[in-house]
């Protein structure tokens, strides 16, 4: 009685912070909220039950089922955890950009209602509102199923899975691409521009808890033998999204510990309180459902982070410094360019590796590496830019200019990529790149930044920057999995490019400080350096200096000069005409969707159509 | 024939309730931005308020005119006391979703601790059936669907034609600009909250009359309906909530007659999450 | 409804003694030392601006200056962290908008200036939303007098009109109430430039002929230099300069300053 009721109790411990873990790397990482998620769980039960049931007529056929294939362990076990994962896939649909997350999240609601609902009603698929039972236990037939020490087998198994699917989650989480699925659960506008793909890592996220879901629900049907409708209501999806929460959602311990607190617990809890009779029969569940409830609201208006917050992600400074153990390979070091001279105002001795990609020519060369032929956009019959033709030569600070409404910033967006043009030609680098899509414009090196602050508040500085290095080995699925000596090449190097950064932005000692603690001026340096980190060659940035105190403007000022020097382009929308005057040559003034004049400021500024511009509009 | 004119019967009554539901949980969400799942939960404790006040004696109509007021008080309360606070604290709309699947716990379930676990119904008279062209529906069936008729005439009148209604939408629409003109958007919302809730409570016991016995889940269901009569016409457009009531109440019953009964709420679903998919501002949308 | 939260004399949700009377009119506003932002550093920092009956004073500078910002922060949109914004009598620094409303303040903002999914006759009427029912459709008849574009298309959603109609329609959505002071922030941004000329000399003027305050935020510096008796240049949240256009005209710094300049503090 009394092992059993330990068994019992870790069976249902390890089932279920399985589940959590699951639920947590989709919610607290990667901010898919996923209200369907018993589904999952409920679907991986019934692959296990009627892969290790033996055919329907078998028990004198008091139960209808589908399959029916009596086949051994782990076979259920195996089938559970795939089909979980499978029969996310349809509902991927739903995660892409396009839906606002909380009408997804109805949406999978719902859908969990009605798969419960036909479930129920349905009786040849899964023997309808009964459910299955008399489900095999793994091995039955070579063991006695009954003895302690097979229980307690089945225990040590499942806890050693639960245990299994923390070190997977976790493996996935550290890397580089769980960086990129928690950058997404922060900001996915802004990580969809660094050149992630939404789509793909939100269906990666779905299938995986689905999968682990499903393994769950197959360790639990082996358990307890039967599985039915009743056991995955969609309430029991916010059950564990109580526990998560409560727990700590982005932190998989917490996820775990809110795993014992809510479902086991509560189990638990109820087993003390004396039935009596006088209650009526329906009274303590209905209350430990009330309770559930208070939980997550109070929770979330007291403590929203739970029990263990996401921990903060520190990075070393110099970790990179530390040379790679043998075993690992070497990282791939980016040819330190010819252009790295020594550069008296910034400590570049002290990089271990290049801030930037090689430039090729040396500066001074300027030969022309964007160039716009004619290009207009219209807005609802307004060329708000009107048949614009103007060049960007390599190693220079271009200025862009004019008063409000001239077309600055839709110009800008039109070189990006994030807006089509309404007609016209971009050339990059002599190339025709008017049709490509803005990721792929930034992987060919053409970068811009926004206009609004667009940091990952809950990430650091230093995440921040490593989010935006393309081509880290860590940064998929596949990378992840592979494991921290597969990608700490790529990434030691990516640190080290990020600390230099930091350092010649004197933000070296916010490395570890999260984004959403700066002050604004220090959050547009962070897009700035993040921008940089994606090994542009020409960068466009949108009024980089807006809302930045005067001092700071000039340091970011003379940064952008010295990285120019090293052969970085820039294009950059300002209206503060004083930087203008300052860093930028050549400035080109635009007003009215067109291009006035081009030339340094002080020449700009003796042109009276530029001044007519500027005081009449 | 018959068996088509009698789910289009069946079929306009569930619309109805569904009309009066679905305009409520709409305006909810149009104007005061919380998509209140906890809708269910409110309309089912209002069915079963009216369900105590039945069976100590007072006539069912009393007790619908109660429910309707306290799930009105309740609504406001339900507003000013969480999910208002966790507005003004700056919550995500996701947050927002699981607070009130919080609250929906909390009060279906709270209403099962009270009610118990088992169905109960209303006692009151059917009165005699009409026949008009073939449909026969009860003199309560009439009543619900002369009520919904009402409710619709009502929520037109308000909106297009009342200062409170054009208020209501100009919240909706922008709520600073709204300020800027003097509306007091508080009291606007305080406001709404009350008006939509009274419909909550209308919705609550309409709908128990037609379901013939309701427990305290019963309304786990509905809520899709009303999910997907919402969105079917774009989330937070009353009209839209009618049409897409009309349809959803009417495909639901209308298919029922055709297939087990129990499979009639995967109408509404498919429906729902095509429009999900591919149109999630709804067919009267025009939101981005 | 009660009237236990009101504020001011000018406060009155039935609107008897609103803005809407004439003799509403000749009432000041003044800005002292405001210091505002959006929880960050602050955008704005100790700016005195001041209006008087009659005067239409105009607010210049770049973009990100902090023109609009300080707009917001008069109206109750942006929350002041230090001075005090004053309208004739009544402190209205930090109240609510709704209530710097009802202090007979009209603000036309620079995006989102009409509720899209009502009707032009709907927007007017929520811009009277103050004024006792049965002022609101003699009030609506004089408005489409000064705009008599918008006669044409009551029935039609504003979401639905040109720029220049809808800015037509968010001057006339204040002019409901014939506010005592006018807060405009660009209102001629997006406008041809002769209709942005007319709007201007036109309507902004008259506002102040007949008696209000009017602050006005521009882009078009010349054409509101034109219209305004006092003007004041916004420079990184900061008021750099400031006089009569026909000052500033004859300072070479304002030219200067507006086109940036090296920056000297």
């Amino acid at each position: 009685m009394n092992s059993y009721y330990i068994i019992n109790l870790l069976i249902y411990a390890a089932v279920d912070a399985m589940a959590c873990l699951g639920l947590n790397q989709q919610f607290g990482v990667a901010g898919v909220t996923n209200f369907g998620f018993i589904i999952f769980q409920a679907a991986g039960g019934y692959t296990a039950a009627i892969l290790a049931l033996p055919d329907q007529s078998a028990n004198g056929g008091f139960q209808t089922y589908i399959g029916g294939w009596n086949l051994p362990f782990p076979i259920p076990w195996i089938g559970a955890a795939m089909v979980g994962g499978l029969i996310s896939l349809p509902f991927t649909f739903l995660v892409g950009r396009r839906l606002r997350g909380d009408f997804a999240a109805v949406g999978l609601l719902v859908t969990a209602v009605l798969l419960n609902l036909l479930v129920t009603n349905y009786r040849p698929l899964l023997n309808g509102s009964a459910g299955l039972s008399l489900i095999p236990q793994p091995l039955q037939g070579e063991y006695n199923a009954q003895s302690s020490g097979y229980q307690w087998t089945l225990t040590a198994i499942a806890i050693v899975l639960c245990a299994v699917v923390y070190l997977f989650v976790r493996r996935i989480t550290e890397s580089p691409y769980g960086r990129s699925l928690r950058a997404m659960r922060d900001n996915d506008v802004v990580a969809d521009s660094l050149g992630k793909n939404l789509f793909s890592l939100r269906s990666a996220m779905l299938v995986t808890g689905g999968a682990i879901a499903g393994l769950s629900g197959g360790i639990l049907v082996s358990y307890i033998t039967t599985w039915s409708p009743a056991a995955w209501g969609y309430a029991e999806t916010v059950v564990l999204f109580a526990a998560v929460i409560i727990g700590g959602a982005g932190n998989h311990l917490g996820a775990i510990l809110g795993a014992i607190l809510v479902p086991v617990g509560f189990e638990e809890v109820t087993r003390y309180i004396p039935t009596s009779n006088n209650l009526p029969p329906n009274l303590i569940p209905s209350l430990e459902w009330v309770a559930i409830g208070l939980l997550i609201v109070i929770f979330l208006w007291v403590r929203p982070q739970g029990i263990l917050p996401e921990r903060k992600r520190v990075i070393r400074a110099g970790a990179a410094a530390i040379p790679p153990t043998a075993a690992a390979p070497p990282p791939p070091e980016p040819p330190v360019p010819e252009s790295m001279a020594p550069e008296p105002a910034v400590p570049m001795s002290a990089m271990p590796v290049s801030v930037l990609r090689p430039a090729g020519e040396p500066p001074g060369d300027r030969e022309v590496v964007l160039e716009a032929v004619g290009v207009s956009k219209e807005f609802g019959g307004v060329r708000a830019v009107d048949d614009v033709s103007f060049t960007v030569r390599r190693g220079t600070l271009t200025g862009l200019i004019g008063p409000n409404g001239a077309g600055k910033s839709t110009l800008l967006a039109m070189l990006a990529g994030t807006l089509s043009v309404s007609g016209g030609t971009i050339y990059y680098q002599g190339r025709d790149v008017t049709r490509l899509p803005a990721y792929r414009r930034a992987r060919l090196g053409l970068v811009r930044t926004f206009q609004l602050a667009s940091e990952f508040k809950r990430l650091t500085v230093m995440e921040n920057l490593l989010t935006a290095v393309p081509d880290n080995r860590g940064d998929s699925f596949r990378g992840a999995l592979a494991g921290r000596r597969y990608w700490r090449g790529d990434e030691a190097a990516a640190i080290a490019r990020a600390e230099a950064l930091l350092e010649r932005f004197g933000l070296d000692g916010y490395a570890n400080s999260y984004a959403g603690d700066l002050s604004g001026g220090q959050r547009r340096l962070v897009e700035i350096m993040r921008a940089l980190m994606a090994e542009p060659r020409v960068l466009l940035l949108d009024e980089p200096m807006a809302g930045v105190h005067p001092n700071l403007a000039r340091r970011i000022g003379n940064q952008l000069t010295a990285l120019c020097a090293e052969g970085l382009t820039v294009l950059m929308v300002e209206h503060e005409l004083a930087i203008m005057d300052e860093f930028c040559d050549p400035v080109v003034a635009m007003a009215e969707g067109a291009v006035l004049a081009e030339g340094t400021m002080a020449e700009l500024r003796s042109r009276s159509e530029v001044v007519e511009a500027y005081l009449v509009g | 024939m018959t068996i088509f004119l009698a789910s289009v019967g069946f079929g306009l009554v569930t619309a109805s309730v569904l009309a009066v539901a679905a305009i409520g949980f709409t305006l909810q969400f149009g104007v005061t931005d919380v998509l209140n799942l906890a809708y269910g939960a409110v309309m089912i404790a209002g069915a079963y308020l009216a369900y105590v006040l039945n069976q100590a004696g007072l006539n069912i109509w009393v007790g619908l005119v109660v429910a309707v007021a306290a799930c009105s008080a309740g609504s406001v309360l339900l507003n000013s006391g969480i999910y208002a606070p966790f507005q003004r604290r700056g919550a995500t709309p996701i947050t927002m979703v699981i607070v009130s699947l919080g609250m929906t716990l909390i009060i279906e379930f709270g209403t099962q601790a009270i009610a118990g676990g088992t169905s109960v119904s209303y006692t009151m008279a059917q009165g005699p059936s009409v026949r008009a062209g073939g449909l026969v529906l009860t003199t309560v069936q009439l009543v619900v669907i002369g009520l919904s008729v009402l409710v619709m005439l009502g929520t037109h009148v308000l909106l297009r034609y009342t200062r409170l209604g054009k208020a209501m939408r100009a919240t909706a629409a922008n709520r600073t600009l709204a300020r800027n003109c003097g509306i007091r958007t508080s009291r606007v919302i305080t406001l709404t909250w009350a008006i939509t809730g009274a419909l909550c409570g209308l919705a609550g016991v309409i709908f128990a009359m037609d379901a013939g016995s309701f427990d305290a889940t019963s309304t786990d269901l509905f809520l899709i309906l009303i999910l997907a009569a919402t969105f079917l016409g774009g989330p937070g457009q009353a009209y839209g909530a009618m049409l897409g009531a009309v349809v959803i109440g009417l495909a639901t019953e209308i298919s029922a007659a055709y297939i087990t009964p129990s499979y009639k709420y995967v109408v509404a679903f498919v429906a729902l999450l095509l429009v999900l998919g591919v149109r999630p501002t709804g067919l009267l949308g025009a939101r981005a | 409804m009660s009237a236990k939260d009101d504020t001011g004399s000018a406060d009155d949700h039935t609107g008897s003694t609103v803005p809407g009377a004439p003799g509403a009119r000749g009432v000041e506003l003044r800005a002292t030392g405001v210091t505002a932002g959006y929880g960050g550093d602050p955008v704005i920092r100790g700016i005195t601006v001041h209006v008087e009956p009659g005067q239409v004073v105009s607010l210049v500078g770049a973009n990100g200056s902090g023109k609009s910002t300080l707009l917001k922060s008069l109206v109750g949109v942006v929350r002041v962290s230090a001075g005090t914004v004053t309208v004739g009598d009544v402190t209205v620094t930090n109240r609510p908008p709704e209530e710097v409303a009802r202090a007979g303040v009209g603000y036309v903002p620079q995006v989102d200036d009409v509720f899209a999914p009502l009707t032009v006759r709907e927007n007017l009427e929520m811009g009277g939303y103050l004024l006792r029912p049965k002022e609101v459709k003699p009030r609506i008849d004089h408005v489409v007098t000064v705009f008599p574009r918008l006669a044409t298309m009551l029935a039609r959603p504003a979401g639905k009109l040109s720029g220049g109609e809808r800015k037509m329609l968010a001057m006339g959505r204040v002019l409901m109430l014939e506010p005592s002071v006018f807060l405009l922030d660009e209102p001629t941004a997006n406008l041809a430039p002769a209709v942005a000329r007319s709007l201007l000399e036109e309507h902004v003027r008259s506002l102040a002929q007949g008696g209000a305050s009017v602050l006005i935020v521009e882009q078009r510096a010349r054409a509101v230099l034109a219209i305004s008796d006092h003007t004041y240049v916004l420079a990184g949240g900061e008021v750099r300069m400031e006089g009569t256009p026909a000052e500033l005209a004859t300072t070479p710094a304002f030219v200067e300053s507006f086109l940036g300049g090296t920056v000297t503090r």
